[in-house]
Formats: structure tokens, C-alpha cells, sequence
């Protein structure tokens, strides 16, 4: 694994954190006010539970990370990037530091499992060569090489999950959020998306993880971001989750 | 190597995308073809009618007939003067003996004998300037000028005719002009909404494309070159059909229009160059107004 994802020895700026939302509001034009005076520092390398009932914020707080939408008060930096300066040519740019996966995988039923994580490449106009060398590494990584030439509708939920996060991965980002990842999924294969997010982490990619199942939070112990009405509720590492919805 | 790279992944994403949508792109470029043809009838039309007011501007546009007992030195004298005149290329005398001359002449060439009665009748003709104009439009002002002169009888125009002739040619521009603007509209929307459509069929690949990092010029331009490509293919079955059809038009430009030979052996190549320009024009015009709308509404 080691070999495939470059190991974060040192984060991206040593002390800076890798995300960071002062005093952010967002009201959308409708005047519905999904995020207000949020202000979170996650530190390169952590893994962070995003947790919050529907309707919540957390889709919101991750449209602002990947700078689909710019909040309509305070200031959000992602790696090293500060969001609101940034001009439009630049997005590209910040999003192949950032690899998301979604609950509904959103692979391209036509395309095979390769061409689905080549895809990603060829369209940020990688080489032919390093996309023939790049896409086995992290087919290798996810456990997916024996299903290279499988179309997304041949695999099982959990391995059309994990052909997403290898599409995640191809410009080895310094942040991995996770939408829900295990939404759709039953709780073994759950589990096997987790280790997986795991293994990535330890090998230094920060991952920001927005889920509703409070088993996993509550058995991983790690920092846990509570979202509730746009407010961040709870800001605590080690933290457990009760659902009260 | 990247730029390289760019285009090769652009190229073959919009030839996939082309037939991947194949039923739309078809009919989209079937109305480029349709278009394209009327533009090849309206441009053929136009260039064989120009060619026909050249060859009428290049004949003698003004005769002035000449008083009968007008001395040699009063002519020499007119000849000067209108030489002279604004908008004249060149004035060339033509006695009573030619004029007949030029009479009998165009009887042989249909197969006739001029026969004029009476060989001892003395019929003569009028001795003549034949005055060619630089200008066609001087022609009023030279017409009236020679008319003037007491040493004239009367005065011949071609004024008439070469009116007659740019009346026609004017209506067919405006009627064509307006023909040919109605059917381009109508390709652009019949791209604007292949190119909709296949944007839309492929909101996920865009949406995927954005989160990856692609940038704006790698979503855009297969989705432009899809466009492009309805313009060309349309352009390339227009020519086909219009070479096909080129052997018997080719001889009536000469012999209708009187174009000149060495014109009408260029037209073709002319015409192709068109067709290619307009049907790439509209192609990559209909293309990017749709990705263009579709991109900033999605953004």
C-alpha cells in the first residue's frame, strides 16, 4: 500500500490546518440559512465523522469544502487554498486535492471498473503511460484487480464503493471526504469500507466523513463534528454519537 | 505534448459522443445539408447572374448615332470631347460602310442574306460612336452630355437592360439572403438542442469530470467538436452532391451567365471553401451557445 499512496510524513503546511471555516454562514437565496458561524480547524492527517440529522448542514459543509458554492459570510481554507480568493480557473486545481466519494458511488454505468478510474485521469489530461501504470495501483489498493473488466452493474455494492474511492484517489489528494459512504451498504460491508478509509488515512490523507451511523462513530473514537439547524453542535475528538432522530 | 494530448481526448469524445447520440446528430446535420444546398443554388444563381451584368458592363454601353452631314473634323472634334468626359474607358468610331458591314454579318451568321430591295436605292446606315464607360453608372450623365451635342441624332443605352438585370439580381439577394438567414437559424436550434441534449444525457460525466479537477476547456470543447462535426460532415455531403451534379451546371455558368471559363473551373473549389466555412461556423456557433448556457447554469 505503501507503494501506492505517497505517505504523508509531513502535513501539506506543518502546522496549518488542512481545513479551516472561520465564522462561515451560508443563506441561500430563499432565505434558508443552512450553515451559521461554523467555525472548525481539522489538522492534516485526522480522521473526522461529519454527523447531523437530514437537512442539517453537512451537504452544505461539503459543497463549501469542494468549492461548489462560496458561503455568504466568514472565510473557508482548504489546503492551503483560501476559497474565496480563489478565481475560477483555479478550482480544477483544488479539487485534485480533494477526492470525494458519494453514498450513490456515481460510477459510469457504461464504462468498465479500469475506465471508470482512468476516466478520472484522462479528463485532468494524464498521459496515457501513467494512466496504464496509476490505474492497476489503485485497483491493486481497493482489492478490485480481478474485476478490472467488470462493469459497474457486475459488482456488489461494496466493490462498486470501493472503485469509487480509487477514482478518489488518482491524483493522490491530501483530503478524502466521504459522503455517506456506507449508506447503502449492509453493515459487514460497512465495516470493510471503513478499513479501508482507515488504511488511507494512516497513510496520512486527511478524511472527512459525513455518515448517520452512529455504530461506526461510536466505535471508532475519533473527532466527531455535530451539525444541527446549521450550527456546529459538538466539536469533540474521541467523541461518541446518539441519534436522537 | 499536453495541448496534443487535449485535443486527441477532445476529438475522440465528441466522434463517440457524435454517434453515441446518433439519431439527433443525424438529423441535425441532415438540416446542415439542407441548408447548405440552398446555399450552393442561391450562391450559383448570384455568382452566374453577376457574371451576366460583367459581361453586359464590358459591351458598349452608349451608342451615339451621328448627323449625316457631319464634316471629318467635326467628328475628330466630338470623339475628343467625349473622350474626354468623366467615366469613359473608350469612344470608337463606326462609319455607315461598317455599320452595314456589321449588319450583313450577323444575316450570315443565322444563316441569311441581309436583303435590302432595290440595289440602286442607296439605303445607307448611320455612321455612330460607340463609347465604352469606365463607370457603368456614368452612363446617365455621358448619355445625356453626348446628347447635348447638335452633332448627335440620337443616343443608344444598354442603361435599360443593365437596370432590368441588377433589379432581378437585388430581389434574388434579398429573397435569397432572407431563405437562406431562416434555414440557418433553423440548423442553429436543430444543433443548440443535439448538443442540449447530448450535454444532458452526459450530466454525470460532467459532474464527475468537475469533481475530479477537469478543467472548463477538457468539459467544453468535445461537446463544441460535436457540433463542429455536424457542420463538417454537412458540409462534405453538400459538396458531394453538388460535384455530382457539377458537369451539366458548369456548362450552362459559361453559356447562361456568360461567366468566363477560367471563373467557372474555380467555382467549384470557391463554392467548397464556403460550404466549409458556414457549415463549421454554425456548427461550433450552435455547440457553444448550448454548452456555454448549460455549464454557467449548472456551475
Amino acid at each position: 500500500m505503501t507503494s501506492l499512496l505517497r505517505r504523508r510524513t509531513k502535513p501539506e503546511s506543518a502546522d496549518a490546518p488542512v481545513i479551516s471555516m472561520v465564522d462561515v454562514g451560508m443563506t441561500y437565496p430563499n432565505g434558508k440559512v443552512a450553515l451559521a458561524d461554523v467555525n472548525v480547524a481539522i489538522p492534516a492527517g485526522d480522521f473526522v465523522f461529519l454527523v447531523g440529522p437530514s437537512g442539517a448542514g453537512k451537504s452544505t459543509f461539503i459543497r463549501l469544502l469542494i468549492r461548489e458554492q462560496l458561503p455568504t459570510s466568514g472565510n473557508v481554507r482548504v489546503a492551503a487554498r483560501d476559497l474565496l480568493r480563489m478565481r475560477r480557473g483555479q478550482v480544477p486545481g483544488l479539487r485534485r486535492r480533494i477526492g470525494i466519494v458519494f453514498q450513490d458511488f456515481r460510477l459510469l454505468p457504461s464504462k468498465t471498473v479500469w475506465e471508470n478510474v482512468a476516466f478520472a485521469l484522462e479528463v485532468t489530461g494524464v498521459p496515457g503511460i501513467q494512466i496504464r501504470r496509476r490505474v492497476p495501483q489503485l485497483l491493486n489498493l481497493v482489492g478490485l484487480h480481478e474485476h478490472a473488466h467488470h462493469l459497474p452493474t457486475q459488482l456488489s455494492g461494496g466493490e462498486q464503493q470501493r472503485v469509487a474511492i480509487a477514482r478518489a484517489l488518482v491524483h493522490d489528494p491530501a483530503i478524502l471526504i466521504a459522503d455517506e459512504p456506507t449508506g447503502n451498504l449492509d453493515p459487514v460491508t460497512s465495516w470493510e469500507i471503513i478499513q479501508l478509509l482507515i488504511q488511507i488515512n494512516e497513510l496520512g490523507t486527511t478524511v472527512l466523513m459525513a455518515t448517520h451511523n452512529q455504530e461506526i462513530v461510536n466505535a471508532m473514537r475519533r473527532r466527531v463534528l455535530a451539525l444541527e439547524g446549521g450550527h456546529l453542535v459538538r466539536d469533540e475528538g474521541t467523541a461518541s454519537y446518539e441519534r436522537e432522530y | 505534448m499536453p495541448f496534443v494530448r487535449f485535443i486527441g481526448f477532445s476529438v475522440v469524445r465528441a466522434w463517440q459522443g457524435f454517434w453515441r447520440n446518433a439519431m439527433m446528430s443525424l438529423a441535425a446535420t441532415a438540416t446542415v445539408v439542407l441548408m447548405l444546398v440552398l446555399l450552393s443554388g442561391l450562391f450559383i444563381v448570384i455568382t452566374g447572374l453577376n457574371a451576366g451584368l460583367a459581361f453586359i458592363e464590358s459591351k458598349v454601353a452608349v451608342t451615339a448615332r451621328l448627323e449625316d452631314d457631319l464634316t471629318s473634323t467635326a467628328r475628330d472634334r466630338l470623339i475628343a470631347e467625349v473622350e474626354a468626359m468623366p467615366g469613359v474607358a473608350s469612344v470608337a468610331y463606326v462609319s455607315p460602310a461598317a455599320a452595314m458591314e456589321r449588319l450583313e454579318q450577323s444575316y450570315r451568321e443565322i444563316g441569311r442574306t441581309l436583303d435590302l430591295g432595290d440595289p440602286d436605292s442607296n439605303i445607307t446606315l448611320f455612321a455612330s460612336l460607340e463609347i465604352s464607360l469606365a463607370d457603368p453608372d456614368a452612363s446617365s450623365a455621358v448619355s445625356s452630355a453626348v446628347a447635348d451635342s447638335e452633332d448627335v441624332d440620337r443616343v443608344l443605352t444598354k442603361q435599360a437592360e443593365y437596370d432590368t438585370l441588377l433589379g432581378i439580381i437585388n430581389v434574388i439577394r434579398t429573397v435569397g439572403f432572407v431563405g437562406i438567414t431562416l434555414v440557418g437559424l433553423t440548423v442553429l436550434f436543430m444543433i443548440i438542442n443535439t448538443i442540449r441534449i447530448a450535454v444532458y444525457s452526459r450530466a454525470n460525466e460532467i459532474e464527475i469530470m468537475r469533481l475530479v479537477g477537469a478543467t472548463d476547456s477538457f468539459i467544453r470543447w468535445p461537446f463544441i467538436l460535436e457540433g463542429v462535426l455536424c457542420g463538417l460532415i454537412g458540409a462534405v455531403v453538400t459538396i458531394v452532391l453538388v460535384a455530382a451534379v457539377w458537369d451539366p451546371i458548369q456548362p450552362a455558368m459559361v453559356t447562361i451567365f456568360q461567366m468566363p471559363t477560367a471563373v467557372s473551373t474555380q467555382f467549384l473549389t470557391t463554392l467548397s471553401l464556403l460550404l466549409f466555412g458556414v457549415g463549421l461556423g454554425l456548427g461550433a456557433l450552435g455547440s457553444w451557445i448550448s454548452v456555454r448556457s448549460y455549464l454557467s447554469a449548472t456551475r
